[in-house]
């Protein structure tokens, strides 16, 4: 039951702009510095807004197509934005948005910011286009370009670890990147050039073990983006090492782009029934499972707040994997509307890592005593997306974990119930402390640290973009059963997928 | 789901809808404190009492609109609102007992506001509290008012997460530690309980706070669910055995935060804890009652009977042992929750006929919050004047606090169960439905639990003889200052109201029974007949006033003998406490994480470590086995490699180099020594002159001493001792400079001649000869050199003179062919040359030249580097000619 599509050049503006504006950032610093800020803070704005618009007319029931470019004649590539697509987009672009405002006060003393504004907008421009992929090859194009475009991003702040990070995550989004191409070729030639679509485009003709060994491509591939354990590695160097603005969106929405490819994938190149007739799903429900607890455990016992929260995106984010893996339409839905709550709440979390950075020079646990009197707003701010993240209702978090929940029953695992709970748990172990510390622990300055005693509430143009991000955290969870929330759209996208 | 089941779900709820109503009302009860609490920090920053004034105001119409509700339940059994929040919707729902739970729980809270006005002058933040405050009414009451399972959960969550200010709010080390305990307890309740939620969805539930679906679902799974939520609302409740935080949290918050905490708060746990029993788990009353569907729910209220039983017999022995007020009311909480578990757990277990249960735990509900918030406030009074919680440091003040104490002892004959007071109707309820639950079956476990009630009831009499005795009665043990003095009016007045009320319930408790439980009842379809029984056979009955006389007999024994022998300052060993197994828990789950990051950080390390490693050792097997290669390659070329010894030239060479420099800038000096006292410091033309013969005559000797020198190095390297001089050299380096002096000598003293332009050459040759034969450098370095290999060398040397006597090879050659071709001296030539090539390639360090800092020694030896790079540049020339010549032919062979 594919809804006809409209064709529409709003999935390429959307892909554009953010272009547009990397092309712009150097000229336009010759300027001045502020008009090169305006003019990217419009352009990515109004790619916020054309995504936003699309998602509320794909909850609408729409769906727009847009044809990009014909690399052979019957290879073109091809942009669809359906309702998984329309709300990543959304949640990319917001954030982004978001993030970039937010640089304008981290980088302020920064250095290159030339080629981090411009690889900034970049990478959204690949993100969008990930989104709205209509086609694996579009998908992979973008995919590709997105993974290795961000390796000046991780490496921006040109320090020794930073580097020794950066090679980490090339050399692991490479080893994924192969695979997912390795997969996909093999796709090409199972079943030829599709649009991707319900049911899947594979079908059981081709033999178990060329299925196996596309499926097992596909996540080993994916995974390493999304983080899956074995092959998490690069997630906590990277996250330390870049700058806060760009941590946020590393972990809001890049590792969920794994998460996305997994779902594209799943759903609509091999399709639910094919998936239960392989009855490999099982072994993704216990690596996901596997992760969530076992990065869980790991962030307990980190002293880098921004590594701390790095383990805290592996195991949330394999929160994605297991609400998908088990193929039940409610644990998808909570596994969708997981991608979007996870990455405004964990990029509020970095968000306000980097205010204690910048304003404290604080870059562990241990300093953060008494940080709140220091600086409320961000205090506050951490401790609702704190909250959420455990899964406190009225916010955000509980309602992915409510569905995530419900779908362990629906598909008969109650078993799972101590993995979702337990990482709730464990979250509220390596989250919560923080919270106390800022609160209620009196600031103990030793000589040896460097953390300045009057340090005082962030400017305006770092404040806001937290705000919103909590104000969204809060929003989303009250309001979720709002139309055009993103619960309306999950529930689109996992009933075209499960018919 | 069968089809009769869905069928008596369908009449019953059709029953349902003729009594529900929606009305805005218990939506509002829940906005109206959550708004009002917005207000606070505005208000509290510029006018103080206004702010104060705003608190009283909100709390009292949350009363007033608690009040409201009980005629709409008198006519309609439920209200509802309802609004389209978080997933899908919050609903509120209110049957009779809801409405009875908000309406004792607004009046609490009005009072032990209008108390925390005075008593809060000794705290900081009061914004903070009253907004706490006001937010955890909210909560509470949205608690109770909630319509479906997940209203319920959020605003639990909201009281538990909230209330942490409450107990924090000291700020104070034990405050603090209290709460962090408080806090984990509270969050770990939290995630069971909304794992129970979800599993009732697995048993086919809807979130409804009703009647599961029967035979739905498998059995564990049920097991799972009651006990997840009964823990769940347990941890709030002080349920043994996890009560352990609320001993800690009460007493060290303010007295009217503790007031509501022990009035309210761990009612909300009850309330949770009685909508599970007789609720959730309760099969749908239909038509008629099929014994088989209750089976469950009786077990379940087994269970809860026998963990009331513990709880309160737990509770009230940890009471006795306490020797500060606040922490033995704390501990008596949990044993009046015990009374409150008890009786809803006798409902359970009577199920269709459980309305004494229901009605003795939910009137003990009502009031221990009314007695325990008095008796909060009163001690809080005594603290708020002496500053002093220890009941063995107080005593007779109830002459300095005559209304204080009044009220102080009203309340404690509550909570003791004295006749017309409240305490006496509840207790003896649940004492009616113990015993009827013993009826029901004969259980012998049961008679048990009877009489264990029987004597908690002793132990409650007796910590209260405690209290009021140490307290209030007998002779003060300090002098009591003047500020001694009963409290301010409006804590009186909260004091008062609630005591009135205490004194009502136990008057008429038909307000309740009639009012409240029996209509209550009768909507879950049950009948409360056996209500109207006992108000009319048993109340005040002489059997239950002999229970009341029994139980303050045992109680008034306990306190002598526990005085006497000294029996209340007990402490069991620590392992026994469950808070200590939960520490350790606790602390156990933290070691594990830690250890497992640990493990795993020396995985990975260990692996990259390898991985490192190996590549390094690969690298310098590559380097090494070029290295051996290239030492291959000039063995087979040159036979032995010559590197070491050529090494030791370059620095003999360089030694001497600077001998020979010294030995010329002494001369020197000492001529210009004996020029100075002469003439002063700037030199003529003459002089200069003289200076120049000097450095000539000395530059020419030490030339030839270093000639001669660097000879019979190089003599050594022919017979292959060079090694052997090694050691020697670097001995006579400090003889050397004994020649300074006989150089200097003859440079001054032949420098006129050569000034004038004589030849001094013979005098200075026969100088040299002298020095060079006092020297002996040849011998100086040969001592060393084995005999042996001297004597070898001897055998040589005639050998060689005998060689030397025969015409030379290559005069043979000559004469017999002619001399060598062109060709062959080329090939020689070539191999001479190639031969030099592999020696400065085999050369150690000549590439390193540079790094090291440019000093005399660099210079010299970069100079000799030169020199030697000059006399092999031939061979670059020839290799390249070789190449050309190769490509030539290679070509012409094309």
């Amino acid at each position: 039951m594919e809804t006809e599509a409209t064709r529409s050049f709003l999935p390429l503006a959307a892909f554009l702009l953010p272009l547009a504006g990397a092309v712009l950032t150097v000229p336009l610093r010759r300027i001045s510095a502020r008009v090169r800020d305006i003019t990217l803070l419009a352009l990515t704005a109004l790619c916020a807004s054309v995504a936003v618009w699309l998602a509320a007319h794909v909850a609408g029931g729409a769906v727009y197509e847009a044809y990009l470019l014909q690399l052979t004649p019957d290879i073109w590539m091809y942009m669809r934005v359906d309702a998984l697509g329309a709300l990543f987009g959304a949640t990319v672009a917001v954030l982004w948005m978001l993030a970039l405002v937010y640089s304008w006060g981290y980088m302020a003393e920064g250095h290159r910011l030339g080629r981090y504004y411009s690889f900034f907008m970049l990478s959204l421009a690949w993100t969008m286009g990930v989104a709205y992929s209509g086609n694996l090859l579009t998908f992979l194009i973008f995919y590709e370009l997105f993974s290795i475009l961000t390796y000046p991003l991780v490496v921006h702040e040109q320090t020794p670890e930073a580097m020794a990070a950066g090679t980490k995550y090339i050399i692991y989004i490479l080893v994924g990147g192969s695979l997912v191409l390795l997969a996909i070729v093999l796709t090409y030639f199972a079943a030829g050039d599709q649009t991707l679509r319900t049911g899947g485009i594979l079908s059981a003709d081709i033999g178990q073990q060329s299925l196996f060994a596309i499926f097992w491509c596909y996540i080993a591939g994916f995974g390493v983006k999304a983080a899956l354990v074995p092959l998490h590695g690069w997630v906590p160097d990277a996250h330390p090492a870049a700058p806060a603005p760009f941590s946020a969106v590393l972990s809001g929405v890049m590792v969920a782009a794994g998460s996305f490819g997994i779902m594209r994938v799943l759903f609509q190149v091999f399709g639910v029934e094919l998936l239960r007739e392989m009855g490999v799903m099982s072994m993704v429900t216990i690596l996901a499972g596997f992760t969530v607890l076992f990065a869980a455990v790991l962030a307990v016992n980190q002293d880098n707040l921004k590594r701390r929260l790095a383990y805290s995106t592996i195991s949330q984010m394999a929160y994605v994997v297991l609400g998908v893996s088990l193929l039940g339409s409610d644990s998808t839905i909570g596994a969708i509307i997981h991608v979007t709550n996870h990455a405004f709440m964990k990029g509020g979390l970095f968000l306000c890592a980097g205010l204690f950075i910048r304003r404290l020079g604080v870059h562990r646990v241990s300093q953060l005593d008494g940080a709140a009197k220091r600086m409320p707003v961000t205090a506050a701010g951490f401790a609702i997306a704190a909250l959420g993240m455990i899964g406190t209702p009225p916010l955000s978090g509980f309602v992915s974990k409510w569905y995530l929940g419900l779908g362990m029953l629906e598909t008969g695992n109650p078993l799972l119930l101590v993995v979702l709970l337990g990482g709730a748990l464990l979250a509220a172990i390596y989250l919560l402390p923080i919270v106390y510390r800022m609160y209620f622990r009196e600031p103990v300055l030793t000589a040896d640290d460097k953390v300045t005693t009057e340090g005082r509430e962030a400017p305006a143009s770092m404040l806001v973009p937290l705000v919103i991000v909590t104000l969204l955290t809060i929003a989303l969870g009250l309001g979720a059963s709002l139309p055009g929330m993103p619960v309306s759209l999950a529930r689109m996208a996992a009933e075209t997928f499960f018919h | 789901m069968d089809g009769a089941h869905v069928a008596s779900e369908v009449v019953h709820t059709a029953a349902e809808v003729a009594h529900v109503t929606a009305s805005p009302l218990p939506l509002l009860l829940v906005l109206v404190p959550l708004l009002g609490a917005a207000l606070v920090y505005p208000l509290g920053r510029r006018w103080p009492k206004v702010r104060d004034a705003w608190v009283v105001v909100i709390a009292a119409l949350t009363l007033l609109g608690a009040t409201g509700l009980i005629p709409l339940i008198a006519e309609h059994h439920r209200v509802e609102s309802v609004v389209h929040m978080l997933i899908g919707t919050l609903s509120f729902s209110v049957d009779s007992f809801s409405m009875l739970f908000a309406v004792f729980t607004s009046f609490i809270w009005l009072a032990s506001t209008l108390y925390s006005l005075d008593y809060l002058k000794h705290e900081q933040k009061h914004d903070r509290y009253h907004t706490t405050s006001l937010v955890v009414l909210a909560a509470m009451l949205g608690v109770v008012l909630a319509g479906d399972l997940i209203t319920l959960y959020l605003c639990f969550e909201a009281l538990g997460l909230v209330a942490f200010l409450f107990v924090i709010h000291t700020e104070t080390d034990d405050a603090k530690k209290a709460s962090i305990k408080y806090f984990w307890m509270t969050v770990v309740g939290g995630f069971a309980l909304i794992g129970g939620i979800f599993l009732t969805y697995a048993l086919g539930g809807t979130g409804a706070i009703g009647p599961l679906p029967t035979g739905h679902g498998d059995e564990l799974i049920r097991w799972a669910a009651a006990i997840m939520l009964i823990l769940g609302f347990g941890v709030k409740a002080g349920m043994v055995p996890v009560h352990v935080w609320l001993p800690d949290a009460h007493p060290v918050a303010p007295s009217p935060a503790s007031a509501l905490l022990s009035g309210v708060m761990i009612k909300a746990g009850a309330y949770g804890i009685f909508r599970v029993v007789t609720g959730i788990f309760r099969p749908e009353v239909a038509e008629t009652i099929e014994e088989s569907l209750w089976h469950f729910s009786e077990q379940l209220g087994l269970a809860v009977l026998w963990i009331g039983i513990a709880t309160m017999a737990i509770g009230v022995f940890l009471a006795l042992q306490q020797s500060n007020a606040k922490r033995m009311l704390a501990y008596h909480s949990v044993s009046q929750m015990g009374f409150i578990l008890a009786g809803i757990g006798a409902a359970g277990y009577l199920g269709a006929h459980g309305a004494m249960g229901v009605a003795g735990g939910l009137f003990h509900v009502v009031n221990h919050a009314l007695f325990k918030a008095c008796l909060f406030l009163g001690v809080g009074a005594v603290y708020f004047r002496t500053r002093s919680l220890d009941m063995y440091h107080l005593g007779g003040l109830w002459k300095k606090m005559p209304l204080t104490f009044l009220f102080t002892l009203i309340a404690a004959m509550g909570i003791t169960g004295v006749p017309l007071l409240n305490g006496f109707v509840s207790k003896c309820l649940i004492h009616h439905a113990i015993v009827e639950a013993w009826e029901y079956h004969h259980l012998a476990s049961l008679g048990i639990a009877e009489k264990i009630y029987v004597v908690t009831c002793g132990g409650t009499a007796a910590s209260f003889i405690k209290l009021i005795g140490l307290v209030f009665l007998g002779k003060p043990k300090v002098e009591y200052g003047p500020e001694v003095k009963d409290a301010p009016k409006r804590m009186l007045v909260a004091m008062a109201a609630l005591s009135v009320a205490i004194i009502t319930l136990g008057l008429r408790p038909q307000i309740l029974l009639r009012g409240v439980f029996q209509p209550g009842l009768h909507t879950w379809g049950l009948h409360g007949d056996i209500l109207d029984d006992y108000l009319a056979h048993y109340f005040l009955s002489p059997a239950d006033l002999m229970s009341v006389v029994v139980a303050f007999a045992l109680g008034f024994t306990f306190f002598f003998v526990g005085m006497r022998f000294g029996l209340f300052h007990l402490h069991g060993p620590k392992w026994l406490s469950i808070d200590w197994w939960y520490r350790q828990i606790a602390h156990g789950l933290i070691a594990f994480c830690v250890a497992t990051d640990s493990a795993y950080e020396a995985v990975r390390g260990a692996a990259s470590r390898l991985l490192r490693r190996t590549l390094s050792e690969y690298g310098g097997l590559v380097i090494r086995m070029g290295r051996q290669q290239r030492l291959l390659v000039a063995t087979l070329l040159t036979g032995a490699p010559g590197a070491r010894d050529q090494h030791f030239i370059q620095h003999a060479y360089v030694t001497l180099e600077r001998e020979r420099q010294d030995a010329v800038r002494r001369a020197v000096a000492q001529a210009i020594e004996k020029l100075r006292p002469r003439v002063g410091e700037t030199a003529t033309v003459d002089e200069a002159a003289y200076l120049d013969a000097v450095r000539d005559i000395a530059g020419y000797m030490s030339q030839r001493l270093m000639t001669e020198r660097m000879g019979v190095l190089s003599d050594l390297t022919r017979t292959g001792d060079l090694q052997a001089a090694r050691a020697p050299f670097e001995a006579v380096r400090s003889e050397l400079t004994r020649v300074y002096r006989p150089i200097a000598e003859t440079a001054i003293a032949n420098a006129p001649r050569r000034m004038r332009g004589e030849s001094v050459t013979r005098e200075v040759a026969s100088a040299v000869n002298a020095i060079l034969s006092n020297e002996r450098f040849d011998l100086l370095i040969a001592s060393a050199i084995p005999q042996s290999r001297q004597a070898l060398g001897q055998v040589l040397e005639i050998g060689a003179s005998v060689r030397h006597g025969l015409p030379p090879r290559s005069a043979i050659q000559a004469a017999r062919a002619g001399g060598l071709s062109a060709l062959e001296r080329a090939a020689a030539w070539s191999v001479e040359m190639l031969a030099i090539v592999v020696d400065a390639l085999t050369r150690e360090g000549t590439g390193r030249l540079l790094d090291r800092p440019i000093d005399e020694t660099t210079v010299l030896g970069t100079r000799l580097g030169i020199q030697r790079y000059a006399r092999d540049i031939g061979l670059n020339v020839t290799v390249l000619l070789v190449l050309l010549l190769a490509f030539i032919g290679a070509l012409a062979l094309r």
